[in-house]
């Protein structure tokens, strides 16, 4: 699929800020099942001073400085993508038992089920506890293929939890995600990778977009949609495999990688630090829209 | 034989009761001096003929002496409690530790490659990892420590060392070998103290230091100042280097600032800082100044809210990123503290060989990483003769055999949750030297800190250290902050080294500056606070004490006490209700006047009043004159000595001595600090208090008396000290004429409105302006306000004035508030002008776990 997302972004300040630094991630990461065009990146007001980085995971980061007293901020960045319709994640490698995934994830010298090894520690928003092997026990019995296992804790937290909107925060602690059994898709994927770190595998959070479809017979509103999470659980010797358990499905074409890390915290869409400013209101539009044409050679500015 | 024969083949003649004879050394165990009891081992030999020489007794004296010069130098080590009771001095042990040439020789080419090794893991760590993905480490050992800073990755510009300054703490064994306990990279706090202890102990004990034959510590220092210049490659003429500290609350902020005075680098806090168009600036009275390097003396996580810990307010947003672009570099680089992990020390023998390519010659204490299963099994199985540690910094230890059934059992179980975050390590009694105690020499365990700095393309070894009593167990912090004791660590050379002084020279032509506009603004704003906090200081004592004389001689002589009344309106405290008996009444005014000696819930009492000097003061502790310093701290001595017993006469002695040092205090730094800008901070300060704490006098003696009259009229010319030139100039009774003119108008008396005014006056005009306006700033209009109120005051409708003239009350009451408006409002232009980029800055979002 082909798609152009738009992420817009604005702070309204109550008083000036003088001086400001953020770090945006709001460039989609280029995989081998995904290409990117060159972003269309507006901010007002001007940054003195904008860099584009790779960060420890491989996320593209954007480091913008702005020295011109403001009082309101506007960041946007539209990106043409294409996404393919199967990620590089090798299907046909049949998935070992998931305890067996676990032995390997310990002892094998491959340097990249090495790396893998970060994914299974916790990171500040994910936490194992035995409360959430407790809750994915049922899905992982013995000798069960880690895949099919998976797939079944992605079913269950859907039908189990509700999506409510007005739950959660960012600050709500994932316990209280899994006692009241409400919460939003990052709240889902966390606990899924919590689930999944618990037993002692690896799992990472993946930030993007999802193509939404307006009910039957409705136009398509523009900025409607909204940011999406899910996340991706390594398979040593095949590699990580992503479950959406907001939508009950493994990712394909119609989910957009923005960027990867250990939870929400390594892939905030934009952290800033500034001097002044007072008290803020946000507002955030993002639109996904499809392309339905091929993507013709013009030229984007960056 | 005695033992003392035996220990003094060559000396002959030897009282029977000696200090070292005497010295009980275990009979198991290394001890540094003594190879067995009574034998001393070859290179003491020397330095124990002199202590012998010396004696007990005399080294006890000079040990006190050696106590006193650490404390009226303010050397201290603080907790992060509140700053009064916080403060603990540092302790030094007269006697040295001695190390041969030889075994130093060794000792410095292991840890020249243990700083090498480190410097390669910190590289390989934040750029491709090999350590990790070659299974070398295990990422269960890294990741989860908090030293493991992810935003760093690739943050250091090639070419460049992670590694600038290393600190290893050592000890010895039984067994005779030395051993690494663990390292530190981000602060490695203690190279100014070993210096500090040094002179000192050199002052204090010439006959032990003059002709010893030890490596000298000065070039050390001097490297450490070459390479911070050099590392300034895009600014190599003359580089601006700063050293970060956390602040006056941090417990070794007395080294930052001797070490930024000692190496000539410009003491700055996050707040001083600034990141704009990608470099770092520092924040000046003048302006924005580059900054090429910094030595950093705050912890990683809290050097950048913007990419490391957003809730830090020691360190400098947009910091990494400026580190990154290469405009500025950080020693050591961010991310260094990785190194601490106590659990590196178990792959460091691998390590150095992949890395290096070369054997591990410095061993470090066997460690075991639980993280690894058959390290988990062997810890389990031989817990009795282990100490368990958590990775984690400051984490806490747990001593195997000293676990009763149910802390094993918990410390099993949290083990078995995560093993990766401990490491145990073998328990091991650590070689013991003399200490004086008492006028004795007793055995006691020791610890060696050695320090490394990078030189040209290798690394430099301090030749010495700091040496300190310990178990071995605590961290260096840890130990000072329960007053732990330090020794200076001496390495012999072949021949005796004339002691030269450590005093630096300059090495090329510098620059000359007056210290005018590179000012930065922090110190400018504490300095002039420092100026008002002693002020009110001294009003305050003023007050207090003329309040306890008049208590005193109404409880002898029966005299008029009602202005007592008063000078408590002019403490702003409660006048005590009416009493049963002039007995109770006595004591009650008594308790007031002395809850303003102590802490207490009133915020104008002498302890907080003093407590803000002393906050200001360390926070400028490098533009204060070491007498100055020394004077600092005896008023601390003398404040500190208030307790809720003293009588009225000795809480007034107690003023006296105040009063006395604050005056010195003021009067020196008028001597000594140059007088640009940073003085005329001060001064404004001072006097800005002053001439409010008049006025407020004068409303108070003239306008809102309880008992106005003779009595008042003379406190308040008592208080203002200008009772003799009163009667020098009317020798006759009290009339408030005379009084008003010679405490408002007169321009020549400087306890005058007038003479304060005018000061002000001329030295706000003289205050650098950010933008260089042709319009006068607000401070200077609000001071000319003042003085032409002052100076157009009908001075004949004043004149008529007379305790029970209603009318120029008036008339002087509203004189009095036209000039404490516009004066109350200067402070405030003050800091706007000057000091008001001291804004906190906030997050965009919080985001907190």
């Amino acid at each position: 699929m082909r798609y152009t997302i738009t992420h817009r972004t604005e702070y309204q300040y109550s008083s000036g800020v003088a001086l400001c630094h953020n770090e945006a991630r709001l460039l989609p990461r280029e995989t081998s099942w995904q290409l990117c065009r060159p972003s269309q990146i507006r901010i007002k007001p001007r940054p003195a001073l904008s860099v584009e980085r790779q960060d420890f995971f491989g996320n593209r980061v954007l480091y913008f400085g702005i020295q011109d007293v403001h009082q309101r901020l506007e960041v946007t960045v539209a990106t043409e993508v294409r996404v393919l319709d199967e990620r590089s994640f090798d299907e046909s490698s049949a998935s070992p038992p998931w305890k067996q995934a676990c032995r390997m994830l310990g002892e094998d010298p491959d340097p990249e089920i090495i790396e893998a090894r970060l994914f299974r520690l916790d990171s500040p928003f994910v936490g194992t506890h035995r409360d959430f092997r407790a809750y994915a026990e049922p899905s992982f019995t013995p000798n069960r293929p880690l895949l099919e296992a998976t797939a079944e804790l992605n079913q269950r937290i859907y039908e189990d939890f509700t999506y409510d909107p007005h739950f959660t925060t960012v600050a709500t602690p994932l316990n209280e995600v899994l006692s009241e059994r409400r919460g939003v898709c990052q709240d889902f994927a966390h606990l899924a990778i919590a689930c999944l770190r618990s037993l002692g595998l690896a799992a990472r959070y993946i930030s993007g977009y999802l193509e939404t479809l307006p009910p039957p017979g409705q136009p398509r509103l523009v900025g409607a949609d909204a940011s999406h999470a899910w996340l991706a659980v390594y398979v040593p010797g095949a590699g990580w495999a992503e479950f959406d358990p907001t939508n009950n499905c493994m990712p394909r074409e119609k989910h957009v990688t923005l960027a990867w890390g250990r939870d929400y915290g390594d892939v905030a869409p934009l952290q800033g630090v500034m001097t002044g400013g007072g008290s803020h209101t946000l507002t955030v539009s993002v639109d996904v829209e499809p392309n339905p044409e091929p993507v013709k050679s013009k030229k984007s500015k960056a | 034989m005695t033992k003392a024969a035996v220990a003094y083949s060559d000396v002959l003649e030897l009282p029977s009761e000696t200090l070292l004879a005497d010295y009980p050394v275990a009979a198991a165990g290394y001890d540094e001096m003594c190879s067995a009891p009574g034998k001393l081992r070859p290179h003491w030999r020397e330095i124990a003929k002199t202590l012998e020489e010396i004696g007990g007794e005399e080294l006890e004296r000079r040990h006190g002496e050696v106590q006193r010069l650490l404390q009226t130098d303010g050397v201290t080590y603080n907790t992060y409690d509140d700053l009064r009771s916080s403060q603990q001095h540092w302790l030094v042990d007269p006697i040295p530790l001695l190390m041969t040439g030889e075994e130093w020789s060794d000792l410095a080419v292991g840890l020249e490659q243990r700083t090498r090794l480190m410097n390669a893991l910190l590289a390989d760590l934040y750029n491709q990892r090999l350590a990790i993905r070659q299974g070398w480490l295990p990422p269960e050992l890294i990741y989860p420590h908090p030293g493991f800073l992810a935003s760093c990755h690739q943050s250091l510009p090639t070419g460049f060392r992670g590694l600038i300054f290393h600190g290893v703490d050592l000890a010895r064994g039984p067994d005779g070998v030395l051993r690494v306990y663990g390292d530190r990279t981000q602060s490695p706090a203690g190279a100014g103290y070993t210096l500090e202890n040094r002179i000192i102990l050199a002052r204090a004990l010439p006959m032990l230091y003059r002709d010893a034959p030890l490596r000298r510590l000065a070039s050390f220092l001097e490297t450490e100042r070459t390479t911070l210049a050099g590392l300034a490659r895009h600014h190599p003429e003359n580089p601006h280097v700063v050293l970060l500290t956390p602040g006056p609350n941090s417990p070794v902020y007395f080294e930052h600032a001797y070490l930024a005075n000692y190496l000539s680098l410009s003491l700055v806090e996050g707040e001083d800082l600034v990141v704009r168009d990608g470099r770092v600036w520092l924040k000046t009275l003048g302006g924005l100044q580059p900054v090429d390097v910094i030595l950093r003396q705050v912890l990683d996580a809290f050097c950048d809210p913007l990419e490391l810990r957003g809730d830090s307010l020691l360190g400098v947003p947009g910091l990494l990123q400026a580190v990154r672009g290469g405009h500025v570099v950080l020693a050591n680089a961010l991310g260094s503290g990785i190194i601490e992990n106590p659990g590196l020390a178990a792959f460091l023998p691998l390590l150095c060989r992949q890395l290096l390519g070369e054997d591990l010659k410095l061993p470090s204490l066997p460690t075991w990483w639980c993280g690894n299963p058959d390290d988990h099994d062997y810890v389990l199985a031989n817990l009795d003769q282990l100490v368990v540690r958590s990775i984690l910094p400051s984490g806490p230890y747990w001593e195997g055999h000293q676990l009763d059934d149910k802390l094993r059992a918990q410390l099993i179980g949290q083990m078995r949750v995560k093993p990766y975050l401990f490491v145990a390590q073998e328990s091991q009694p650590l070689s013991t030297a003399p200490v004086l105690e008492g006028g004795k020499l007793l055995p006691r365990p020791v610890m060696l800190r050695s320090f490394i700095v990078a030189e040209d393309d290798g690394y430099r070894v301090m030749p010495g250290g700091l040496a300190r009593v310990s178990s071995g167990l605590d961290t260096l912090q840890a130990a000072l902050q329960k007053g732990g004791i330090s020794k200076d660590w001496w390495v012999l050379a072949q021949t005796p080294q004339r002691h030269v002084s450590l005093l630096r020279q300059a090495h090329g032509p510098i620059v000359a500056t007056r210290d005018g506009s590179d000012l930065p603004s922090r110190v400018a704003d504490n300095l002039f606070w420092l100026g008002r906090y002693s002020e009110r200081f001294d009003g305050t004592a003023r007050l207090l004490r003329e309040a306890l004389g008049r208590l005193l001689e109404w409880e002898q002589d029966n005299t008029d006490e009602r202005c007592l009344d008063d000078l408590f309106d002019a403490l702003e405290i409660p006048v005590p209700p009416v009493a049963e008996s002039p007995r109770a009444r006595f004591f009650a005014l008594r308790q007031t006047l002395l809850s303003l000696l102590l802490e207490s819930e009133h915020p104008g009492n002498l302890q907080a009043v003093f407590n803000g000097m002393l906050r200001t003061g360390r926070a400028v502790r490098n533009h204060l004159g070491d007498d100055s310093w020394r004077l600092l701290n005896r008023i601390q001595h003398w404040v500190q000595e208030s307790s809720p017993g003293l009588n009225a006469r000795q809480a007034r002695e107690l003023l006296e001595e105040e009063l006395m040092l604050i005056a010195a205090f003021c009067g020196l730094n008028n001597e000594t600090m140059p007088h640009h800008q940073g003085w005329l901070f001060f001064d404004i300060g001072r006097y800005l208090e002053r001439v409010l704490r008049t006025l407020e006098l004068f409303k108070l003696a003239f306008i809102t008396a309880r008992h106005p009259g003779v009595p008042l009229w003379e406190v308040v010319l008592t208080i203002t000290d200008n009772l003799t030139a009163y009667r020098r100039r009317y020798r006759s009774a009290l009339h408030p004429t005379a009084i008003i003119d010679l405490l408002l108008f007169d321009e020549g008396n400087p306890r005058s409105v007038g003479y304060q005014l005018q000061r002000l006056q001329r030295h706000v005009g003289r205050l650098q302006q950010p933008d260089s306006s042709p319009y006068r700033s607000a401070e200077e209009r609000l001071v000319l306000e003042a003085v032409s109120t002052l100076q157009l005051a009908d001075i004949a409708a004043l004149a008529v004035l007379s305790h029970d003239s209603t009318h120029s009350s008036t008339e002087l009451s509203r004189l009095l508030d036209a000039l404490h408006t516009p004066l109350s409002g200067l402070s405030d232009a003050l800091t706007h002008s000057h000091f008001s980029h001291a804004e906190v800055p906030q997050q965009l979002i919080t985001m907190r776990p």
